[in-house]
């Protein structure tokens, strides 16, 4: 083999190899760093909104007006969020809640009332579930109707529509997805009920 | 942290989530490989093989160098890589050791590092964060599921292909027809294994 | 030049139709089209990814030596595909999470690298860069159609908006996997029971 051969066959493809790979992934890295600010930022709001939305505020339009609410009422400690009203009495508390869905981990931010009885509301973080069918957990009436609600809680069959305190209606076509929301409240419940113990 | 059971993710995946029928991956080769049913049973072997392993060798790079490393952005190319590394390397050791096994085989791996059913395991996996035991069993499991999913094709293709089908709808049309009701079937599985 | 330039443009758009002629990139196409706005999102990647990848390669065809040509494809095709990937997190988080694992599909969807390897590995940087377009756009439309049908049909809704009203059942099974395969093979029937041979 003469020596311009073994350089075409053997070195050349190499470097080339190098050169390209290290101009990918020079530039990816760079495109990564210059948003990194901001995905942790859509991160964080996605997390304050969520708060705010479970404890029953009125969530603002604007990232600037979440953050600033956000600011205003939470304080976080430990894990559990504490949210108060305008005169500084904290009116909620809230905490994330994961558990096992049908495809794979929901995660969720539930809040309590003061007196941590009551469910003040839910907001989902993070789901993988069915889109069209156990996705709609994150549609406003199957959040919505957790407010007020008194744990433990049960299930309604699914196509009839329950006011009782302890019930929540299921999404049709989409009972697997219900039940494991149904255990994440309900966990949520215990969890909520022991830091009542331990205050 | 995660409490599904790796017996609920092999059967799910299997069945449930099959990976072709509830996650449309691996679809080209599908389309184009159901029409015999040897071929299909070749390249359903090494789907499971490759799949079961590459998904346990993605999660250890993923989880052991990326994250640590902090480049889980660059799992995209990493995991393709190590793919189309591994696949290169069985396809050399098969061709060394056994003549017939590579007759069998060798001339489906290439045609595996471009489907897309083995990178979507490995993206899947990662979403949905699973440990290490779910991971390999997901990996299994989406494999076989293919596998089925793949050998009942071929098999239904074999017994229409002397019926008469409007003439839009023959090969890549009849084929989605048929693929739409299996996906119907497999939804009936729904709710056969309980995770508690 | 010019007339080789509207070729190139118009094929992928009817005759060579990447999704429902050559049967490519099918995995996307059905998974991504229960909803108008994330189809959008999904086909506005995959055409900036076959766009950019064409004409990156056939910049590079000659400097690139045949036996590494897999690898640099995959390289490229990886690097676009990325970037997508952070952008989207960066600026649509919520339609990133859903579109989940396909943003990264996008690279083993075969029309990229089909393009790659038939077209811009022979072809000069500036038609592969129309090829490549072209053959996104024909890609999109096909998963436009898609997706407007069963949003319409399995949510009553067009780009989240209820436009069927209460009185409408919506078709569950739309949004579901049965129903994406039911509606390209529909839209496949269609187009070939018009074409006449």
């Amino acid at each position: 083999m003469s020596k311009t051969g073994f350089y075409a066959e053997r070195i050349r493809p190499v470097v080339v190899t190098a050169v390209l790979t290290a101009i990918c992934i020079t530039l990816v890295s760079a495109f990564y760093l210059s948003t990194q600010d901001r995905v942790k930022e859509n991160e964080g709001l996605v997390l304050k909104r969520a708060v705010l939305f479970a404890a029953g505020l009125n969530v603002p339009a604007t990232n600037q007006g979440i953050n600033e609410l956000y600011e205003s009422l939470v304080t976080e400690d430990n894990g559990v969020f504490t949210v108060k009203d305008t005169s500084g009495k904290p009116a909620a508390y809230a905490f994330i809640q994961t558990g096992p869905g049908l495809w794979g981990e929901i995660g969720a931010v539930i809040a309590f009332d003061s007196s941590l009885s009551q469910f003040a509301g839910v907001d989902f973080i993070s789901q993988n579930e069915t889109p069209g069918l156990g996705a709609r957990i994150t549609e406003s009436w199957f959040k919505e109707q957790l407010r007020g609600k008194v744990p433990p809680l049960k299930m309604n069959p699914e196509g009839t529509e329950s006011s009782a305190p302890s019930e929540i209606d299921a999404i049709t076509g989409a009972s697997r997805t219900s039940e494991y929301a149904l255990s994440l409240f309900n966990r949520a419940g215990e969890r909520a009920a022991s830091l009542k113990g331990g205050n | 942290m995660n409490d599904l059971m790796p017996v609920a993710v092999f059967f799910g995946s299997i069945f449930t989530s099959n990976i072709l029928l509830a996650n449309y991956l691996g679809m080209c080769s599908f389309l184009s490989v159901s029409k015999e049913i040897e071929t299909s049973a070749g390249l359903g072997a090494a789907v499971i093989f490759v799949m079961a392993v590459t998904t346990a060798l993605n999660w250890l790079v993923y989880n052991y160098i990326l994250l640590p490393l902090g480049l889980d952005y660059l799992r995209f190319i990493v995991f393709i890589v190590v793919i189309a590394g591994f696949v290169q390397l069985v396809e050399m050791i098969i061709e060394r050791i056994s003549e017939g096994l590579y007759a069998a085989l060798g001339i489906f791996l290439p045609l595996i590092t471009v489907n897309c059913a083995i990178l979507g395991v490995s993206l899947f996996m990662v979403i949905r964060n699973y440990n290490f035991i779910n991971s390999f069993f997901f990996g299994l499991g989406s494999g076989i599921g293919w596998f089925l999913a793949i050998m009942a094709m071929a098999g239904i293709r074999k017994k229409i292909a002397g019926s008469r089908i409007p003439r839009g709808l023959e090969g890549a049309g009849i084929t989605l027809i048929i693929a739409g009701m299996m996906a119907l079937a497999f939804m009936g599985f729904s709710g056969m294994i309980n995770v508690t | 030049m010019a007339g080789k330039a509207l070729k190139t443009f118009t094929a992928p758009l009817g005759k060579d139709n990447p999704v429902f002629v050559q049967i490519l990139g099918i995995c996307s196409t059905l998974a991504v089209t229960n909803n108008l706005k994330n189809t959008v999102v999904m086909v506005l990647g995959v055409m900036f990814t076959t766009t950019l990848s064409s004409f990156t390669f056939s910049l590079l065809r000659k400097v690139i030596p045949g036996r590494i040509r897999m690898i640099a494809e995959t390289l490229i095709i990886a690097t676009f595909v990325i970037i997508v990937d952070i952008v989207l997190r960066a600026f649509m988080p919520e339609i990133w999470q859903q579109l989940g694992p396909y943003v990264g599909l996008i690279i083993t969807n075969c029309i990229v690298m089909g393009r790659m390897e038939a077209f811009a590995a022979s072809n000069p940087p500036g038609l592969s860069l129309i090829d490549g377009l072209a053959s996104g756009m024909g890609y999109a439309y096909v998963l436009v159609i898609i997706a407007f049908f069963r949003e319409l049909l399995g949510s009553g809704s067009v780009w989240g908006f209820p436009l069927l009203g209460d009185w409408w059942t919506n078709w569950a099974i739309m949004i579901m996997p049965p129903g994406a395969f039911f509606m390209l093979a529909i839209f496949i029937w269609v187009v070939k029971g018009r074409s006449k041979e």
